[in-house]
Parts: structure tokens; sequence; C-alpha cells
């Protein structure tokens, strides 16, 4: 099915304040768009997620806030990109409650949890390319 | 110094230079261009800048910018400076930071962007009406006037950029300022504390609301701390580690934390998320968390006693 790109914009982050500025750009853009409040918060806090991971893991990177459009139904497509130091065991990321950075090491599991779908493209010295993709539920 | 700081915060190098240049299309011809028209800048210099100075005050709101005689005289001296600035022949980096202190003077004392901008225009205006005067050839004096009008408008650039710059910084002593006043601990009864947490929670601002809960434990000797979370705009991870960290050292003092102002969405969150948070107690609402609280030390909460008439 084609998917349209009816908005684009890219967001450069390298502090911490970043990661509000994202994320109430995607929650501004979820609300906007109908989202219900459970997928607004869902999708908001996995925005949050991984742009603290690429702030915390590569010091600096970039998200590409997208709205598509996919046969009469709407969603958001975020993507996260660093040129930190990747990641060596993808799996392990995923399944949760591991991490190199002393924290709950939930990031990449819950975000996965929290929305539709969730893609990393990622390898050590490699950087990593994480998106993630919610659509508004039909109501 | 403060040029230096905009230097920096401009990522100002030979990088950033070239690329500013070849934005503003600023070649070598044009450099030479204007370097060649030095004798003709030297002779209007001081007829295009007293003309200059008139025009600003005859305005009401500029003129307020120059108090005195001694003002307009020093800044009549900076403009000279200025102005064969222009016909230099050179845009180096020293250009630059001669540019940048220039326009952090203008932000410092108050200039407003719109007047800065309209004094600039005017200024170019009186450029032109010597270059047509000068240069009888009127390809020659587009190209003349085109040279003049981009270095002009690369000088703005820079100008802006620091009254940016300068928001920036203004913004940022805001915050700090608001972080201090966001961690109230309020005592609500003997040895029960509450925080209402509001707006975002950052690693500063978790780390001060740590510090802040367990100075106030070991004032008040309190047994149990409410976090009301009601205001958090996004409860995430890190947000949930920090509330998890904060009880893990609230109860080595002795007193145990309670949770409280919990959306249905929040906690839907939490638990997609994966966060583990059984060993902490939780109330949806606050008045509950407070009733909880007091039975932890004894209390209760109990409805007046009826006095019935007979």
């Amino acid at each position: 099915m084609a998917t349209r790109v009816l908005s684009r914009q890219e967001m450069k982050i390298d502090c911490e304040d970043d990661v509000l500025l994202v994320r109430r750009r995607v929650q501004m853009l979820a609300q906007q768009r109908g989202f219900d409040p459970f997928a607004t918060a869902a999708l908001t806090t996995a925005t949050s997620e991984l742009t603290r991971n690429v702030w915390i893991h590569a010091g600096r990177g970039q998200a590409v806030v997208e709205e598509i459009a996919e046969g009469g139904r709407c969603g958001i497509r975020v993507q996260f990109r660093d040129e930190g130091p990747g990641i060596a065991d993808i799996e392990r990321a995923l399944r949760g409650g591991y991490s190199t950075a002393g924290s709950l090491g939930l990031g990449l599991s819950g975000s996965r949890r929290l929305v539709d779908h969730l893609n990393i493209e990622s390898a050590p010295g490699r950087g990593t390319v994480v998106t993630i993709l919610k659509w508004a539920r039909l109501r | 110094m403060v040029e230096r700081q905009y230097m920096a915060r401009l990522n100002m190098d030979d990088n950033e230079l070239r690329r500013r240049l070849s934005a503003f299309e600023i070649t070598e011809e044009d450099l030479q261009r204007l370097a060649s028209l030095r004798p003709l800048a030297e002779r209007h210099m001081d007829g295009i800048i007293d003309d200059f100075y008139k025009l600003l005050l005859s305005h009401e709101e500029m003129r307020v910018h120059f108090p005195d005689e001694a003002t307009v005289r020093h800044v009549k001296r900076m403009q000279r400076e200025y102005f064969l600035g222009l016909f230099s022949g050179k845009v180096d980096l020293r250009y630059v930071e001669d540019r940048l202190r220039a326009g952090a003077a203008h932000e410092r004392i108050g200039v407003a962007p719109k007047l800065y901008l309209a004094a600039y225009s005017r200024y170019l205006r009186l450029i032109l009406d010597r270059v047509m005067q000068d240069v009888t050839d009127v390809a020659q004096a587009c190209q003349v006037y085109a040279s003049i009008q981009k270095l002009v408008h690369f000088d703005m650039a820079l100008a802006l950029d620091t009254y940016l710059a300068a928001s920036i910084d203004t913004i940022t002593r805001h915050q700090a300022a608001i972080r201090e006043l966001s961690t109230p601990v309020i005592r609500v009864y003997e040895r029960i504390l509450l925080m209402p947490i509001i707006g975002t929670v950052d690693s500063q601002r978790a780390q001060q609301i740590m510090e802040t809960v367990l100075v106030r434990v070991v004032e008040e000797q309190a047994r149990v701390v409410i976090l009301d979370i009601a205001g958090v705009s996004l409860v995430d991870s890190q947000v949930a580690d920090h509330l998890l960290e904060t009880t893990a050292a609230v109860r080595l003092l002795g007193a145990q934390t309670i949770l409280t102002g919990i959306s249905a969405q929040v906690a839907r969150t939490i638990v997609r998320l994966g966060v583990e948070i059984a060993n902490m107690h939780t109330c949806s609402r606050l008045a509950d968390g407070i009733e909880l609280a007091l039975r932890m030390v004894g209390k209760r909460i109990a409805p007046e006693m009826q006095q019935r008439s007979e």
C-alpha cells in the first residue's frame, strides 16, 4: 500500500533539553491527528526513551518526525539517527533489563511495546537508526 | 570576552566562515571590488555618516539611544571604523569578531532588532546614493552596489545571531530560576511530607528532588513522604528510575514513600514500559495517599462525632 508523507521535520539532538523538544513536537502532532490519550502517552513516552538513548549513548544525533497516511489511516513515524557506538547485541537490548548506561535498560524494549512498529539498524561502531511508527486508532 | 563566547556559540571557525560567505554568494571578486572602492568610500565617509545619524536622530525610538553629544561622537567614530571595514577587501575571523562585537553592543544597550535593521536599510540607501553619483556606468554601479549589499547582509546576519544567542541565554537563566522554585516540600502533618512534582523531570531536576526530599526527611524526622506526580508531563523509564531511587534512599533514612497522582495513561504506559514498581506504595489520588500516610503514622481521619439531642 502506498504511504504518503504529509509532513516531515528534522530535529537535532545534542542536549537533554532536546529530549523535551522532540517529544513535545510528537505529542502535539499526535493530539492534532486525533490520537487518543493512551496512544498519545505511549508514542510520546517511546519518543522520550529513544531521544534520550541518542543523547546518552551517542551524544548527538537527529530525530526525523513524519506524519504519514496509508489507506485511509494516519500515523506518526519517528526516526532516531546517531553515529554513536552502535548496539552489539540487538536481541539482548530488545529483551530489556540490560543497560550499558546504568539505567533501568528499558528504553528499547519498553518502546517496542508502546508502538506499532519498531525497527533497529545498528552495528558496533556504525551508529544506530531506530524507527518507530504508531497509527491513530480508528474510533 | 563576550565576542569570543559568541564566536564559540556560532561554531565560528574557518569552515563556518566559508559556509557563510558562500551562503551570501560573497566571492573574492566582490571583496576586491570593494577594496578598489576604498578611495570613494573615504571621500564620502563623513557625509554618509553625518546623514546617517541625522536620519537616526530624527526618529523618536532611535533617538533615545543617543542621549548626549558625547555618545553621538563616540558612535560616529565606531561607525567610521565599521564603514571602512566594508571596503577592506578582507573578511576573516577578525572581521567576524568585530561584527559580533558590534551586534552584541547593540543588543546590550537594548536596540530592538527592528530598529537595527531599519538603520541598516537607511545606511544602504545613503551608500547607494553616493555610488550612483560617482559611478556613472549603470552596469558597474549595479555590480558595486550588489557587492556592498551582500556584505552588509552578511553583517546583519551576524548581528541577528548575537541577538538570538542573547535570548537563549535569557531563557536558560529563566529555566534555572524555575528549577529553583519548583521543588517545594510541604509538611502535611507531623512526620508526613508532601512533594508535588510538576512539569518536566530531567536529570538535574531529579537530583534536586532527591536531595531536597532527603534533607527534609532528616530535618523533620519524617516517616512518610508523599510524591505527587499528577503534574508531571510524562513518566518514562528515566523518571520512574528516579522515583525508585528516591524511594530507596528515603527507606535508608527509615521513612517510606507513597506515590500519588497517577493517571490512567501513566499507569498503562509504565506497565508497558516494563517498570517494576511493586515495592512502592501507590495511590491514584492524593487524598488516598494522605489517608494512607496518616495510617502509617498511627492516625486516621474520622467523621466528627455527632451530638444528638434527645
